[in-house]
Formats: structure tokens, sequence, C-alpha cells
């Protein structure tokens, strides 16, 4: 059978970010409206102002609970009837509280967003918050952390960031709340919580859609008049620096393996961000990045490896991570050791072309919906990065060469400074690691 | 209360069959300077052979490693380093190949795309073979071994269908049925299943219809057809416990947090109306906080940290559903599947109400309008129902038949498929060791 060759790439359509319509509703929120013809699900996010810094260190997780508690009913829709109401509306409401602030988020056909945002409105400004409710969201949450440290992945993730950030610093622990900081939360502190920090000074709103009606008077109706309290915001924090760490968590029996190798990283706003964002797509973000090409497709150690860099609006972390048979992880840590170190081994021309390239080219498609440009435009909003952060970003990538990229690699990634996190079976793994590098290795059970 | 869809799709769809019998659809969308190339193959492990289960999943890895003109690796190095989005999956009735990129590439996905097609065997060695067959390896020990209930999945459909059946296993298959897979297995299976005529090609996005069918044509138009096998029976098996059978049971345990109950039913195929009433049954039942489970099992009696109800759409003259409560500390598995099999019985024996059967549908319209409103989902969903429905313009009329599904449909389908009599269930038991 005769083939042809090999076809040409043609060059890419110009493409930027979308242009919002700006607005301001009478209570002062900052709005934002991007127009989407064909996006039939509007997509609603409003940031509030609550960075999780404005959790009592004993009482951490209060955000979470109270955010998980805002559609359990409201003063106007008591209990389950306002779920009900959401629901009819054929509307998604969800709350992702993080460390730099919280968004509440609507997803609703376009001809339904009237009706869905005065309810959304309800849950954001008089959530009813009953005692039962709080106190079965915490249980409930209690046992969400049991599930997740049963998950060696989830595990792996929870230790890595309580090995990588300071131990003061909120980052180190989990943004739901530890255990014992969740068994404290009553009702009071939590509607408490609700009544001091969710207000409209310092929100944003987004609206992304192909709307029926005007959005912004729909949302002039539903949060116009939302008055909250006067004290001051919460400031955003950046978080500490760990010391280097290696921890082995037991898991007995354990087939596999997860491994997070990493450390300190940095935020977006970095002069490095767009450098170390290529030169870690070719370490371990491209599917024949070096880590990959090795460990998955040369040897068959794993389903996937990849190395992230993971930014908070102040600060961030980054790891090399994966799930490996349990007789291969000590040649696993080896070969990627070896393969991290690019000494010698430079980030090539190539590599770079090849990131800009993808990273260009994926670029259009996620911010082609409503979510996807909502949820980026919130990411930035939470981040502290301008609105057409998404275009100067794609022109920083586009100037990063070779020899930028490199540098800030080793500038990032303190080979003797790896801070180590295995999840896995002790019995197998604890000598082999000590013998292999790790001899300050700490040995604890899951 | 309005009776129609809040919303109505009328995306363009042009169809063209190769004289190889490769059917291809594009749909033009110029929102993004992006398309998206999906390609449906009718091969899933539905297909397999006793003995040689996994295979479709191992196959699906082994497309990868490289053709006549592509090093192993290639296609996805080459996909990503033209902007692209790329991977593939295989489910019990298919498996599907898709990227999404600028469009300047669309091309070289076409290129690529074919290459596999036609020449995939001058490239299959043994090597290729065994490292991706270690790789499937690590994969189930990743997403099912080292997962707690990660082994549900498997336990479930074996006690709802018999062994032999086409649904009898999932698609990662059996490790021992993957070791002995020669070679010359492999090849046979791709000789058998990857041909123009048992494929569907969708393109969509920034791309003209007739731009699409010319590149179709160029780069699949030399591709010879082949004679594909009988397809699998796809005889519609009874409901569980019928003919005086007790539906099975079955315990395990396991070092999980939370025991647990699960029970599944087998439902009627995909592509008769009464699947998609009971599939609005089954959203009444487990979707969201306001389903029946929620409100009962998690909200009310305080018995169940989290609950769900799945309907799961499959071709081959059966699907399957199934409903699970995790139980809160102190509450048995024998409890919990009281409580549950109490919610199953009262929807069966009156049906939804009028307000959950509304909130059902708006949250599938919400759902079914997302799944459209990105290009590499639609183009997915356009391969999907070329593949197993009647055909793509399914995607434009799937909200006006959901939304004319009444309270008399469901009651019906139900009285035949759904009931605490005629589910299997499996206890899940912590294993305190």
């Amino acid at each position: 059978m005769s083939l042809l060759p090999q076809p040409p790439l043609a060059p890419p359509r110009d493409w930027s970010f979308p242009v919002p319509e700006h607005a301001q509703l009478s209570n002062g929120i900052e709005t934002l409206v991007y127009r989407l013809p064909g996006q039939h699900v509007v997509a609603v996010h409003l940031v509030i102002d609550v960075p999780l810094s404005a959790e009592e260190r004993a009482y951490e997780g209060v955000a979470t609970i109270c955010a998980r508690t805002l559609d359990e009913g409201t003063r106007s829709h008591p209990g389950e009837g306002f779920a009900e109401l959401l629901e009819t509306e054929g509307a998604g409401f969800g709350v992702d509280p993080s460390l730099a602030g919280l968004q509440a988020i609507l997803d609703v056909p376009a001809s339904r967003l009237g009706p869905a945002m005065e309810l959304f409105a309800e849950a954001v400004v008089e959530p009813d918050q009953a005692d039962p409710d709080v106190n079965r969201q915490v249980q409930l949450r209690l046992a969400e952390i049991e599930q997740a440290r049963a998950n060696s992945a989830h595990l792996a993730g929870i230790a890595f960031r309580s090995a990588v950030y300071a131990p003061e610093s909120r980052a180190s622990r989990m943004s739901g709340g530890e255990p014992e900081t969740v068994a404290a939360l009553t009702p009071e502190l939590v509607r408490g919580f609700h009544r001091d920090r969710f207000r409209p000074q310092g929100a944003t709103l987004i609206m992304a859609g192909d709307f029926v009606g005007d959005p912004v008077a729909i949302a002039e109706t539903a949060l116009g008049g939302w008055q909250g309290n006067d004290g001051p915001a919460a400031g955003q924090s950046t978080p500490g620096r760990a010391q280097r760490q290696s921890i082995l968590i037991d898991r007995p029996g354990a087939v596999q393996a997860d491994i997070r190798l990493g450390g300190y990283g940095i935020d977006r706003r970095d002069e490095r961000w767009a450098d170390i964002t290529v030169a870690s797509y070719a370490m371990g973000g491209a599917f024949l990045s070096r880590l990959n090409a090795v460990l998955r497709e040369d040897k068959g150690y794993t389903y996937g490896v990849r190395m992230q860099f993971s930014p908070l609006r102040s600060g961030g972390s980054y790891a090399v991570q994966g799930s490996f048979r349990t007789d291969v992880v000590v040649d696993a840590l080896t070969e990627a050791w070896r393969l991290l170190d690019l000494t010698g081994q430079p980030i090539t021309e190539q590599e770079v072309a090849d990131a800009v390239a993808f990273f260009a080219g994926v670029t259009p498609l996620r911010y082609a919906t409503a979510d996807g440009v909502a949820d980026q435009v919130a990411t930035q909003v939470l981040a502290g990065l301008d609105e057409d952060y998404v275009d100067q970003s794609l022109a920083a990538l586009r100037a990063v060469t070779p020899k930028s990229a490199t540098a800030a690699y080793q500038s990032l990634v303190d080979l003797d400074g790896l801070t180590l996190v295995v999840v896995g079976d002790a019995d197998r793994l604890a000598e082999p690691l000590r013998t292999s590098g790790f001899a300050d290795l700490e040995v604890r059970t899951a | 209360m309005d009776s129609g869809p809040a919303s109505d799709v009328a995306y363009p769809i042009e169809q063209l069959r190769l004289d190889n019998g490769l059917r291809v659809l594009a749909s033009p969308d110029h929102g993004a300077p992006s398309v998206a190339v999906n390609l449906w193959y009718g091969v899933g492990s539905r297909h397999e052979e006793v003995g040689r289960t996994g295979f479709a999943h191992l196959f699906e890895h082994v497309m990868f490693q490289g053709s006549a003109h592509v090093a192993s690796g290639q296609h996805i190095a080459l996909m990503q380093a033209a902007g692209a989005a790329v991977n593939a999956t295989t489910w019990f009735d298919r498996t599907n190949y898709f990227e999404t990129l600028p469009t300047g590439g669309l091309d070289l996905a076409l290129w690529l795309e074919a290459d596999r097609l036609g020449t995939l065997l001058d490239a299959l060695t043994q090597e290729n073979l065994d490292n991706q067959r270690e790789v499937v390896k690590e994969e189930k020990r990743q997403r099912y071994d080292n997962v707690p209930y990660g082994d549900v999945m498997e336990r479930m459909v074996s006690l709802t269908f018999p062994p032999d059946h086409p649904y009898g296993h999932t698609t990662i298959g059996s490790m021992t049925d993957l070791d002995a897979a020669t070679l010359e297995d492999v090849r046979a299976f791709f000789r058998r299943y990857y041909r123009p005529n048992n494929a569907v090609l969708s393109i969509v996005g920034d791309v003209a219809s007739a731009d699409a069918f010319t590149k179709a044509s160029t780069y699949f138009g030399p591709i010879d057809s082949g004679e594909l096998p009988a397809p699998p029976a796809a005889t519609s098996m009874p409901p569980l416990g019928s003919d005086a059978d007790t539906p099975p049971r079955a315990e395990t345990s396991a070092r999980v947090p939370a025991e647990a109950v699960y029970v599944s039913w087998r439902l009627p195929a995909r592509d008769v109306p009464e699947f998609d009433a009971l599939d609005l049954a089954f959203s009444t039942l487990g979707h969201g906080q306001t389903s029946r489970l929620h409100r009962a099992l998690v909200r009310g009696a305080e018995l169940a940290e989290s609950t769900s109800a799945t309907g799961m759409g499959l071709i081959g003259g059966n699907s399957f559903g199934f409903a699970f409560a995790r139980a809160r500390d102190g509450v048995s598995p024998e409890r919990l599947e009281e409580a549950l099999l109490a919610e199953v019985a009262t929807l069966a024996a009156e049906g939804p109400t009028e307000m959950e059967l509304r909130r059902a549908k708006a949250q599938f319209e919400r759902h079914w309008l997302h799944e459209l409103a990105r290009i590499d989902s639609r183009a997915d969903a356009l391969g999907e129902h070329a593949t197993l429905l009647d055909g793509p313009e399914r995607i434009n009329t799937r909200l006006a038949e959901v939304t004319a599904i009444d309270q008399g449909h469901i009651g019906a389908a139900m009285g035949r498929w759904f009931s605490p009599e005629q589910c299997a269930t499996l206890i899940y038991r912590k294993d305190e060791r």
C-alpha cells in the first residue's frame, strides 16, 4: 500500500484570549462579562476574598465546611428544598476554597441564568448552615480524610506538601483541614466565619457564555444588594521553605510505591516562569519527555511519570511524580536522578520548540468553552495576574531559549536538596533506599 | 413548567463513506482555530475471547508503538509538538483514538492515524509488545490493585454477567491472559478489527466539511477494507433473579477505610428507549444531593458517607446499572444494604415524582450541553452515536428524546428491570489486619 509522505504543519491562525466587558455592581463587586457565542451553558465564578489565612490555626477547615454548607439550605429556602430548586433549574453549584481565596461556581443553561443566579446569591449571602448540616459535613470531611489517607497517591501528595513547605505555613497542611482541626469545628464557628468573611468587598464576579438577556442586570438583581461587614481583610502570605527530608510511609503489602521527588518552587509572576514551564515540559511533561521516555517507554517501570511545577499565588512547589512497582523503585529513582541533572545535557533547541508549540496549540482549545474561560479568569484573579495573562504568557514562552530554560531549571532544581516522599511497602523498600543515597530516610506508619 | 428542553442544539453534521467503508463525519465549528480528530473503532473488551481478555486495551497501547513511517512513541510526540492534546481509551464496546490541535496540523493528524491503521504490523516487534505489556501491568497496579475498592468494577460485572458473557470481564482484563499473548495473537487481533470498515472518523472544528472529506479520502482512501468477524452475540439476557434464580451475592474484605455495599442490575441495551427511562430513574436514585439515596442515607439517617447510582449504557444486548453506599463509622454493611434496598423498593413501586423527573431531565440537559460544548467531546459523541446507535444526527435529537420520557415510560421500564429482587450484591468489609 502506498502512503503519502509526512505532511508539514501549516502555521496556526492568530488567537488571543477573550476580552471582557467590565461593569461594577452597586455594592462594588467588579464584574467581568465574556460573551462566547455557541456556549449554551453559562459559567459564573464569584471570587471572594477569603484566603485560607483567614482561618484560625486551631480551626483549619472552617472555610471548607462553610463552603460545603452553603447549598444545604438558605434562610429563604431552608433544608433540601434549596438544592431541589437549584437542580430543577438544571444548575450545577460548587465552591472551591483555595489558599489564595474562594470561588463559588454556577453552571447553568443560558435560558435559566436568571432564576439560577437568584439561588446562587442566596447560597452565598444567606445560607442557613443549620446545626445538623454543619455537624454532618464535619463528619463527612473526617471520613473524606480517612479515604484520602487510604489512597496511596493522595497520601503521597499530602505528605509531600507537609515536607516541602515550612510547618508554620498554611500551605503545608490540607486545604480542607486536618483531622484534629476539623473535629474541633462547631456550627457557631462556621456561621461566624461566614458572617465575618463572606462579603462583596474585594469580590470579583466572572460570567461567561452565550447569554440570553443582560448578564449584568441579572447579576445586579441577584447580588447588587449584598452588604458585608467592614472588618479588615485577611492578608495573603508566602509559605516558608522546609528543610530537605526523605520520608517513607509504610503501606504493608502495597504492589506499587507512589513517589514524589521535588522541592520548593516559584509562582507565575517569577521571571523564570516561562523558562521553567518549558524545561519541566521537556523533563517530565511531554509523552516522550526525558523521564517518561526512559522510565515508561524504555523500561516499562510505570504507567507514567511526570514533573510538574505547582504555583501558588506566592511561591510554589515542584515534584517528579509517579507510581512504580515495588521492585524497581530504587532503579527508577537512580535513573530519575541521572536524568534530572542537566549538566552536560542541557535543554535543546528542539525541546524548546516542541514545548512552545504544544502550549501555544492547546491554549485556544482550553479556552473555547465558557467554563474554561471563567475558570482561567478566576485563577488569574486569585493569583493576582493581569486580565491578558494568557496572551502575556504565550509571548513569554516564545521568548524562551535553550539557554534560559536550562538556566532557570538549574537555578530551581537543586539535586542535593530534593525532598523525597515514598508511599509503599517499607519492609521491601527501607533498606534499599537507605543504601542507595537516602541514609536519612525516615519511616512512618500510614 | 416548561415541557420542552430549554436549549435546542443543531450542530451541522455531514457524512461520507469512503469506498473502503470508512465512515467520515464532518462538523464545522469556527469558534476556535482548532480541530478535533476522533476515530472510533468498533472493538472493545466485549469482542475479546475467553482466555484473551485485556487484548483490546493492550492493543490500544500497541497503537502508539509506531507504524511503517512513524517510530515508536512518535505518534504522540509529533502530535504534541503540533500543539495537540492526544490520547486513546478502551471500553466495553469500542476503542477510541483522538487528537485535538491547531487546524494547521490536521493533515499530520490524519496521516498519523492512517499510517497506523494501514501499516501498524510493519513496525510491531516482540520488544514493543513486551514493553507495553509491562506498562499495562503498571496501569493495572496503579489504577486498580493499589487503590481502595479498586476491584469493585471487576467483581460487579462478574456477578452481573456469566463469565463467558461479553460483559463478564472488564477492559483491563486478566494479567495471565496478557502474559499468554503472543505476537501472532496481537497481529491476528489487528487484522480482524482494525479495518477502515470498522471505524468512524469524526473531524470537528475549524475546517469546512468539503476539506475534511478531501483530506480523509487522501490519507485513508488507500487503505484496504477487510472482512469483519461476526459481532459477538448480543442477545438480551433477562434481569437477574428471573426463572426462580436467586440473584448472586458475594462478600470481600480489604484494607479500606469504610465498609460498603454495592448492588447492580442487568438493564436493556442502550439502543432501546427503555434504557433512557431507566437512566433517569438511576439519576433520581443516586445522582446529586437531592437524590433519594443521598437524602435518605447520607442526610437523613446518616448511615452513609457517600452514595451513588448510575446507569451505564452498553450496546451488546444488555446494559449495566449500579448503586453503592459507603458506611459511616459503626454502621454495618447489612444495615446499609437494607436502607439502600428500601429506597430501591420505594422508587420501583412508586416511580419518580414529577419534580424528581423534571430535575433529572434538567441535569441531563446541562451535562449534555456541556458534552457538546467542546469540539473534542462533540467529535467523540458523533463517533459514539454513529458506531453504536442509529447515526450521528442523534446528538441533535437526544435532548428531545430524553425530554419526552414520562413517568409512565419509567414505571413500565422499572416494572421489568428494576427491583430489589433483581440485583446482585457485593458486601465490602474492612480487613482490620
